[in-house]
């Protein structure tokens, strides 16, 4: 892996932030075609063919050790930003095993696992760290595996039980959510956590991903995107912190929209894990500007038009009405009426 | 197609007996339901066995199991000795849970906690709507919340209420209604049901 | 190691611990470390005869899996291939576990019903409860129905601890489910496996004492896969021959036609196509039921056919 990691970055304050070409151009762009709804937008996680952020089972970028501090950081001020309840303590194992597992074989510079029996050795080598512990017996480990594992990986995690025919939250880390509360949401159901989005539960769409996601098997992960905006590359946008980012929703003009104003964009994964026969949902976000996303021309193009046609009441919900006027004034200009092609791809090698 | 408003608060439905169970119990917030609680062609008679609130101390105790009505003195005393006669019960029980909104989910707790699924419960909350709000920022709990914004007791900001429910915490969400625009605040309103 | 769809495994070990009982010692054939498994979970095998799932005993990464089959005269002789011909070095391939078959989290107690063969997910329950520790420990129950020739074999099988609610009856005949069930405390979920007859009457009798649904657990493989039929894609102009075990959406595939699909598990409705002729058995979660009936729609990914040949507008 090239990848030369950013140490760094900040995501809060004074906002020390910036994607290299390369991590512009593997953006995981959302839309597919020039409008955007909500459907049932899940596919396979990781066919052989992908590449950069769909090519692995959980994606390290150059931001990883910027935004593991970030997260030692949230934790330290906010440790209620991971919960488990205690009946998920197989599924807390289940996905400390899962990280390891995939990052050391998709990143075998990066990550060692060896094993022998439940005595296991864990060495990181981005964040410099070594582990021996004891699989199974949490004393062995400095925090929580759930926790102690996921400060290791970029993006928020959830735990779902199966049971009664749906899926409930019974556990996660959130110091990246998109403006929800795992304190306040834990225990919910599928259909429950999902209450405040709009228009989507007429059209069955979450009673559909259910049925799906109720069925994922284990070596069979699978995947969708989701989207809002940020103003300024931050990554803690929790309902807890919205005193501190919600005025910035009133920052924005006409010369700093483009800098300032970030498309915020969730891989979400889900993985079935076995000795718990729990859902594990990955939530990995990345942030891209607006300035670094238009340098791509079919993006401008798109943007332009996804969001001015956006359904209104999907503007209130992702947090636009405040700036949407200025945002589509902003974006017109990279918009010249040509057709774009179906599919996410840049269709560019470089950026000019 | 009508609207569905983006909320997960509960719907419910009037409550009708359950002919598969072995044994019904009838849980109110009063000595008696209110209108439209029960499904059409259903009455009390169709609980032998009811629980209500009457409020006041004058409640002699009585044995907790088998048919009849049953007294107790407040919702806190009424939840104690469910808890008790839950430990005691086998499976087979339908729990009927008529009241205010705060009341039929504390009720659904004990019974939760007791191994009870939803699906051995029928709740039905009436009466103008009163919500326990959570403070998302510093997590106080404002009790007995009739509009549609409130001042948290906990940390002095304008939460609005958001129409997003907790069942297992038994509260709504509360988040700060002019942080995008500090002091501009919509107009207050009544919550509906 | 594993490509997440099937794993190549070599039978370790081979032993008959009753007439008509073998019991496999499966391990990964190249050594390596096999996928863990909840209790409850199963596996599926490929053999000669054909594809059979069977309930894991036990399931480790490092000493493998086992698993109990006993032989019985069914229709495509999978049982009687494992008892007569499958020996210990033999490498046969089979999915990575699932799990229709689990315990339940918030029960307050577990209530294990048996009769036969059926003890096999019960032996993997409670190898998981008697390990839980003190804080997490539910209790359970276990009554195991077997034939009087067997009742020591499953005796041995189950091992009861000094304590412990496990009994074996001798006879399958009848047993009093309902006063079994009527005693149950409340928060009791109950779990039953064995032959199709002994599943309904525990189901009937607790539905007759008010259990609700969502307590009550009957083990289940899973549908997957049905019979071959021909689909005909008119477009095209060609017949394919949908397999036992291939999706028409894989023949499709198969057969170099470019068909549009994504989440191919049938809540996406991307690979929608129309029904010209035939009679489609619908398997997903996107069709309403209107569309279900007019037959005049498919998802390929999953559905399949009642009909012989299915028509396609493709």
């Amino acid at each position: 892996m090239a990848t030369r990691f950013k140490s760094d970055e900040t995501f809060r304050d004074d906002y020390r932030y910036g994607n290299s070409d390369e991590a512009i151009l593997r953006f995981p762009f959302p839309f597919n075609e020039d409008g955007y709804m909500y459907g049932v937008n899940i596919e396979p996680h990781s066919r052989a063919g992908s590449n950069g952020a769909f090519a692995v089972a959980f994606d390290v970028d150059e931001h990883y050790v910027s935004e593991c501090a970030e997260r030692a950081t949230t934790l330290a001020l906010e440790p209620g930003r991971c919960l488990v309840l205690p009946h998920m303590d197989a599924a807390q194992w289940d996905t400390l095993e899962l990280i390891m597992e995939s990052l050391a074989a998709d990143y075998p510079d990066q990550f060692v696992l060896e094993r022998d029996g439940l005595d296991w050795t864990w060495t990181n080598r981005p964040l410099g760290l070594h582990q021996a512990f004891r699989f199974g017996d949490a004393t062995t480990l400095p925090h929580p595996p759930f926790e102690y594992i996921v400060r290791q990986a970029q993006g928020d995690f959830t735990l779902q039980d199966q049971r009664d025919g749906t899926l409930y939250m019974d556990g996660g880390i959130a110091t990246t959510p998109a403006d929800w509360s795992l304190a306040f949401d834990v225990g919910m159901t599928f259909h429950e956590w999902h209450g405040p989005v709009p228009l989507a539960h007429q059209a069955g769409v979450f009673d559909r991903a259910l049925q799906y996601l109720m069925r994922v098997r284990y070596g069979h992960p699978a995947r969708r995107l989701n989207w809002t905006m940020t103003i300024n590359p931050r990554l803690d946008t929790s309902p807890e912190n919205f005193p501190l980012w919600g005025p910035d929703r009133a920052s924005l003009t006409p010369e700093n929209i483009g800098a300032k104003l970030f498309l915020r964009v969730e891989l979400q994964s889900f993985f079935r894990l076995p000795r718990s026969n729990a859902l594990l949902f990955g939530i990995r976000t990345y942030l891209a500007s607006l300035d670094d996303l238009t340098r791509v021309p079919k993006w401008g193009r798109r943007l332009h038009r996804v969001i001015r046609d956006l359904n209104p009441e999907l503007i209130g919900y992702k947090g636009l009405t405040r700036y949407h006027d200025i945002l589509v004034a902003h974006l017109a200009q990279f918009d010249d009426g040509t057709p774009t092609t179906a599919g996410i791809a840049p269709d560019v090698a470089q950026l000019p | 197609m009508t609207a569905v408003p983006a909320s997960n608060r509960p719907r419910y439905a009037p409550i009708a007996p359950d002919p598969r169970a072995r044994a019904q119990l009838l849980v109110m917030d009063h000595d008696c339901p209110g209108d439209g609680a029960f499904a059409p062609g259903v009455n009390l008679a169709d609980f032998p066995e009811r629980w209500g609130i009457v409020a006041h101390a004058l409640v002699l105790p009585e044995p907790l199991a088998g048919a009849g009505v049953k007294s107790f003195r407040s919702s806190a005393h009424l939840l104690a000795l469910l808890a008790h006669r839950l430990a005691a019960e086998t499976m087979g029980l339908r729990l009927y849970v008529v009241g205010s909104e705060p009341f039929v989910w504390d009720v659904a707790r004990v019974a939760t906690e007791a191994g009870m699924g939803r699906d051995e419960m029928q709740l039905f909350a009436m009466g103008r709507p009163v919500r326990r709000v959570s403070c998302v920022h510093c997590r106080h709990i404002n009790p007995g919340v009739t509009t549609t914004l409130v001042t948290c007791a906990g940390c002095g900001v304008t939460l609005t209420v958001r129409d997003h429910f907790s069942r297992a915490h038994n509260t709504w969400m509360g988040v700060q209604c002019d942080a995008e625009a500090p002091g501009e605040l919509p107009a207050v309103e009544d919550l509906i049901a | 190691m594993i490509d997440g769809q099937t794993l190549t495994l070599r039978v370790a070990d081979a032993v008959l611990v009753a007439p008509g009982l073998r019991r496999l010692h499966l391990v990964a054939a190249d050594g390596a470390r096999l996928p863990p498994a909840a209790p409850g979970a199963h596996i599926t095998l490929t053999l000669p005869t054909g594809h059979n799932s069977y309930t894991l005993v036990s399931a480790d990464p490092e000493a493998g899996y086992e698993m109990i089959v006993r032989r019985t005269l069914q229709s495509r002789g999978g049982s009687r291939y494992i008892h007569d011909t499958l020996a210990t070095g033999d490498v046969i391939a089979a999915t990575v576990p699932h799990n229709l078959f689990a315990l339940h989290s918030q029960a307050r107690k577990h209530l294990l019903i048996a009769g036969g063969i059926g003890v096999t997910p019960m032996l993997a329950f409670i190898a998981h409860l008697r390990r839980s520790p003190a804080p997490f420990k539910v209790p359970f129950e276990l009554h195991q129905l077997a034939a009087p020739a067997e009742t020591s074999v499953f005796e041995a099988l189950l091992d009861a601890r000094p304590g412990e609610r496990v009994h074996v009856h001798a006879g399958e005949g009848y047993f009093d489910f309902t006063a079994l069930l009527a005693a149950q405390p409340l928060g009791t979920h109950l779990y039953t496996c064995g032959p199709a007859g002994m599943m309904n009457a525990v189901e009937a009798a607790a539905a007759a004492l008010g259990w609700p649904d969502s307590h009550v657990h009957r083990e289940d493989f899973g549908a997957s896969g049905g019979e071959p039929f021909t689909l005909r894609l008119a477009k095209s102009g060609i017949d394919i021959a949908v397999a036992r075990d291939q999706t028409m959406l894989a023949a499709i595939e198969a057969a170099g036609v470019d068909a549009p699909s994504l989440c191919r598990g049938g809540a996406c409705g991307v690979c929608m196509v129309p029904v010209l002729d035939g009679l489609p058995e619908h398997r997903d979660h996107y069709l309403t039921s209107d569309e279900r009936a007019s037959s005049r729609l498919v998802m390929p990914c999953v559905s399949r056919s009642r009909s012989a040949t299915l028509v396609l507008d493709l």
